[in-house]
């Protein structure tokens, strides 16, 4: 298909525009985090720093070695979290994908069902420490709430359903392929696409996630970057809401609170922005159907 | 029952026996993390005293609940909440599914991967942030649009975070800022899939590209739109709590057009924390959200079971 | 996602009883006498050693371990003990006190107040302190007056001892001295709020940047610290006493005097003294004048806040009391120190607490830190950093004398006035003592109508005390919604358990 020049210009000025809409917040965001608290004070938050301060980083930062342990965790847990749970979830979402297969519907409802009903955030704690005994440990940060989720699963059940014909299993079959194998060969490489998306999603909630940390974790050698930084917030803010503390501050640090939520939120973005591109090759029109055909 | 049993022909479940292995791993995580933690669903019936424990706390029934109905507010928040999650529903699948088509369309595969980063972006900035950057746009006194823009069109400003009926639109704009990038590349990825046959057999009928995409990638994609849509409506009791709390900036004026269901709850056991009532919500939603979705589910799969979730 | 903080408050609650339903905790008993643990000596020599262990929440301190150590030292020689502190990240507190708590962990001494308090109290996790109190806790019971040390009672028992803080507060209005002087603005003139109106419209008028009257925190309203200055809040504003000196329960949203408060916001709100988005905005007056941007707050009054608010925002500034200063339940029993069933030796525990209430050297210590390495003294009572160390580098920075045992006994900061001890002892003496000095609310019974009514409450009361909704129209309005919601059921209850409290005393 030749590309129409004017078509194509159409469809880039759209896309400009929008990409101003969300780049300029992201760059406000940024600007933010280097202005000096006074100067947001006085102006809000603008553009171009309207004074220029590196004060909430280096509040921040003044335990680099926590920061960089911290850091070390969140990449740890988020690679090995995203690696397991594409694993499991695709092992999950591929046999009930097959029109096939007996109680599809059944599973189908089951895992659903979880996405529904759920008993709760306290027999859950009780689940995995009491029984599985996992806090303080690594294993609070992959497993709970995270290495499964339905919707994905769901999500992946339908892209195999809908991009793999039952004629390509047959045929498989008749060559003599087992199952797993041709999961592994032909299913696995067709759905790229959806592998990438999902996989980028749970980066992304990894990543982000500081719950499972607040709640499993009290050792703060274990603490993820989000972790680390939220107690950095919570305690600042402590600090500063707490009526007691507020009057006797004395000549006692001051704490710039609004720059310290901005660049907490750039240093939580920037590394998911940087991975991003790796996943964006499995966008594109590769495999498919016709090729394995051929 | 019998027929249920001879229909499990045994030869049959052993030549799925390796399927059957795979989804092993899967099912004993959905046990433990979700199945096992369910018999929490209790405390919505209790007066949980801490002293007892849980087990052995006094049942009151559905005194629990009662906060959720017996208040002027109850429909007010039901409304919001479910005409909310209609909306965004309808336009976010508008917007991301466009979003993904043009994408698709573009040739140049550089600013194709810029443009998907970008629209990314709002997705990874948390409801505080947004709550900010939406002051930075309309507070009353230092405002962009209050200072800058409405003078500029020689009219006053406005007075945003104090009258209600602006939100809804506000709201609804940021909502799709926010997550439209994301769930594009969800209609992204399925667009991609697509084989490139289809599109040559049609250019060589003479089907000019906007019938292509209605005739050719739409339909091809469908089971992912249902899919997701149904995913999003058993959850429409439910709101994005951040949106609807911090994006007002917790603005008591503004309740009326963007109070929810969990923000009610919120506000409602701030100084309580009472954990019966704040279960009971909880259940009250996911009911609500389980009817709704074995009546949607039924639809759909009498259109076409395929597309069904279960 | 959840919010965080609600989510907070429903893992505190939840794992208090997750925990207390699995280890099989039921009413643990709490008898605890002098005879069964330790000696009965008050004489340290046949004492077997013990570790008291005191946990607190703060910002980590380096020194923290030398400051123990010290203090070790003299409860060695005093109770033959040596002391733990085992500091919590404040965002943490909640949740670790809980598992610390219903856990079979060993704390001899925590910080406790208000809320948690009366959860701790409810579940038996706390000892009754009265007896100990006879036999070991002289010295406390000497510093405090009897009707203060009676406010935290529940049910008869005192179950913690609160610091010896401010336990009074008044209305002070702070203002910017710099300005006050260049329009020759008599501060001393304003004998009430209404005469703001003057002062705030020159400020108004000749420094156009300036915002004249700022919020006194984050989330807190313009005339929120007139509220709690003005009536005894019961705890939660949700009926509250109609004046000290009675034991009437009335809705503080429909006397007059709250409609006044509203009428004097609004005015100053039109007129442009508050700025437009005090409601939603989370800047401070302290924010707005270290910008230099404000020029005055209407703050909680004790001594000293001139001089450390004067210090937070860079900037002299002038003062103006309103009114005289109250005391409360809710101010007394905001933080205390509580000995845990948990302790192993609550009779140590209350010796260490006796000596936080008589011992110089020991406060001194955990408040401030060892001498000479933190502090340094610059005359006889006050103190400064040594040379070479500042706030960003001291080793031992807490400053939170208001949680530990009698601060009345510690230095005074150069920034502070020599005598802030002894002006503090006197402006809680010499305060008005509201007549619930003592009652303990318990909100049980009436939960599904306060649900409802927080609801209204968030809807009108931010806009209403800061101005931005007019009380002509809302007032009514806020008060026919809490009056659908229930808060006339709400008011009855409290009154009901007012009436069965004053009956018993």
């Amino acid at each position: 298909m030749k590309p129409n020049k004017v078509e194509q210009w159409i469809i880039n000025s759209i896309f400009i525009v929008i990409s101003l809409l969300c780049l300029i917040p992201f760059i406000i965001l940024i600007a933010s985090s280097m202005t000096s608290e006074n100067s947001i004070i006085q102006n809000g938050y603008s553009l171009i720093p309207g004074e220029f301060s590196l004060e909430s980083y280096k509040y921040l930062f003044q335990e680099p070695a926590m920061m960089i342990r911290a850091y070390g965790i969140s990449i740890f847990v988020t690679l090995i979290g995203t690696l397991v749970s594409l694993i499991i979830m695709t092992m999950l979402a591929y046999p009930i994908s097959r029109r096939d297969m007996p109680l599809r519907n059944g599973i189908s409802f089951f895992i659903f069902f979880t996405m529904l009903f759920n008993g709760g955030l306290v027999p859950t704690y009780l689940m995995y420490t009491n029984i599985f005994g996992i806090k303080n440990s690594l294993f609070a940060l992959l497993i709970p709430g995270l290495l499964v989720s339905a919707f994905f699963v769901i999500l992946i059940r339908t892209f195999f359903t809908m991009n793999i014909p039952n004629e390509v299993i047959e045929s498989a079959y008749m060559d003599g392929a087992g199952e797993f194998r041709i999961f592994a060969r032909i299913v696995l490489p067709l759905s790229t696409p959806v592998l990438g998306a999902v996989g980028l999603f749970q980066l992304i909630n990894y990543w982000n996630d500081w719950f499972n940390g607040l709640i499993y974790i009290t050792d703060n050698k274990l603490y993820s970057i989000q972790v680390l930084l939220n107690t950095i917030l919570l305690n600042a803010q402590y600090l500063l809401s707490n009526v007691n503390f507020v009057d006797d501050m004395g000549p006692a640090e001051e704490i710039p609170n609004n720059g310290l939520k901005m660049a907490i939120a750039v240093i939580g973005v920037i590394p998911i922005l940087i991975t991003y591109p790796f996943f964006q090759r499995y966008f594109a029109k590769g495999l498919t159907v016709g090729a394995v055909k051929g | 029952m019998t027929s249920w049993l001879s229909r499990l022909n045994l030869k049959k479940m052993k030549k799925y026996k390796t399927l059957y292995l795979m989804l092993i791993p899967g099912v004993i995580y959905l046990l433990i993390n979700n199945y096992g933690p369910m018999f929490g669903v209790i405390i919505a019936f209790k007066d949980v005293n801490f002293a007892k424990g849980i087990m052995a706390s006094d049942w009151v029934g559905l005194k629990n609940f009662e906060y959720l109905f017996k208040t002027t507010d109850a429909y007010i928040i039901t409304r919001n909440t479910i005409l909310y999650n209609l909306v965004f529903i309808v336009l976010n699948l508008v917007v991301a599914l466009g979003l993904a088509i043009l994408l698709n369309e573009l040739k140049n595969k550089f600013l194709t991967r810029f443009y998907q980063s970008a629209i990314l972006l709002p997705y990874l900035m948390s409801s505080v942030i947004i709550g900010y950057l939406v002051y930075s746009l309309l507070s009353m006194e230092t405002g962009l649009i209050n200072n800058t823009i409405l003078p500029f069109l020689g009219r006053e400003g406005v007075m945003w975070y104090n009258d209600p009926k602006y939100w809804p639109y506000i709201l609804t704009l940021v909502k799709i800022w926010s997550t439209a990038g994301y769930l594009c590349i969800v209609y992204f990825a399925a667009v991609v899939g697509i084989d490139q046959e289809y599109y040559e057999a049609a250019t060589l009928d003479g089907a000019n590209k906007i019938q292509q995409i209605m005739k050719i990638t739409i339909p091809l994609i469908t089971p992912v739109i249902i899919i997701m849509t149904l995913l999003q409506i058993g959850r429409i009791f439910y709101s994005d709590f951040g949106l609807f709390y911090q994006v007002p900036l917790d603005s008591g004026v503004l309740m009326p057009t963007t109070n929810v269901i969990d923000t009610y709850v919120y506000r409602a056991l701030l100084k309580n924390g009472d954990i019966g009532m704040s279960s009971a919500a909880g259940l009250y939603q996911s009911i609500v959200g389980f009817i709704i979705i074995l009546i949607s589910n039924y639809v759909v799969k009498k259109i076409n079971p395929d597309n069904s979730l279960f | 996602m959840r919010n965080r903080v609600s989510v907070w408050f429903v893992i505190m609650a939840l794992l208090s009883t997750l925990i207390a339903g699995c280890t099989g905790n039921s009413t643990p008993t709490v008898a605890v006498n002098e005879g069964e643990k330790g000696g009965t000596q008050t004489n340290d020599g046949k004492l077997p050693p013990y570790e008291v262990k005191l946990v607190f929440y703060g910002p980590a301190q380096k020194d923290l371990e030398l400051v123990e150590q010290e203090m070790s030292k003299i409860t060695l020689k005093k109770i033959n003990a040596t002391v733990k502190l085992e500091r919590i990240e404040p965002a943490a507190w909640d949740q670790q006190t809980i598992l610390m708590l219903t856990g079979n962990e060993q704390v001899d001494l925590i910080v406790t107040g208000n809320i948690e308090f009366s959860r701790q109290v409810a579940q038996g996790q706390l000892v009754p302190l009265d007896d100990l109190l006879q036999s070991h806790g002289q010295d406390i019971l000497k510093a405090f007056q009897p009707e203060i040390l009676d406010a935290t009672k529940v049910d008869g028992k005192i179950y913690g001892i609160p610091s010896i803080r401010d336990f009074a507060a008044n209305t002070n209005v702070m203002m910017r001295k710099d300005m006050l002087e260049k329009y020759g603005l008599d501060a001393s003139s304003v004998k009430s709020l209404d005469d703001l109106d003057s002062i705030l419209a020159t400020i108004k008028k000749n420094e156009p940047n300036v915002t004249p009257l700022g919020k006194p925190s984050a989330s807190a309203p313009i005339i929120d610290r007139v509220l709690e200055t003005n009536w005894d809040v019961l705890g939660d504003y949700i009926g509250v006493l109609e004046n000290l000196d009675s034991l009437k329960v009335v809705n503080m949203f429909e006397t007059p005097e709250y409609e006044k408060l509203l009428k004097t916001v609004r005015r100053w709100y039109e007129a442009g003294y508050i700025s437009k988005d005090a409601a939603t905005s989370k800047d401070t007056a302290v924010d707005l004048i270290k910008a230099n941007i404000g020029f005055g707050v209407i703050q909680k009054g004790k001594p000293g806040i001139l001089a450390q608010t004067e210090n937070r925002t860079n900037t002299k500034l002038e003062g103006v009391e309103l009114g005289q200063q109250i005391t409360s339940t809710t101010s007394i029993t905001a933080i205390m120190l509580g000995i845990p069933t948990n302790s192993k030796d609550p009779t140590r525990a209350m010796m260490f607490l006796n000596l936080l209430n008589s011992d110089p050297d020991l406060i001194n210590l955990i408040d401030w830190g060892v001498e000479g390495k933190n502090y340094v003294k610059v005359n006889d009572t006050q103190i400064d950093f040594p040379p070479g160390i500042d706030a960003t580098n001291s080793g031992y920075n807490l400053r939170q004398g208001w949680m530990f045992g009698n601060q009345l006994l510690s230095h005074t900061w150069i920034t502070d006035t020599p005598d802030l001890w002894t002006q503090m002892d006197k402006f809680n003496r010499e305060s008005k003592k509201s007549a619930a000095l003592g009652f303990f609310y318990n909100p049980a019974a009436v939960k599904t109508e306060l649900a409802a009514i927080t609801n209204v409450v968030r809807q009108y009361q931010s806009g209403l005390e800061n101005g931005s909704l007019d009380p002509e129209i809302n007032l009514p309005k806020f008060n026919a919604a809490l009056r659908a919601a229930g808060i006339d059921k709400v008011i009855a209850e409290k009154q009901r358990q007012m009436n069965e409290w004053a009956a018993k005393k």
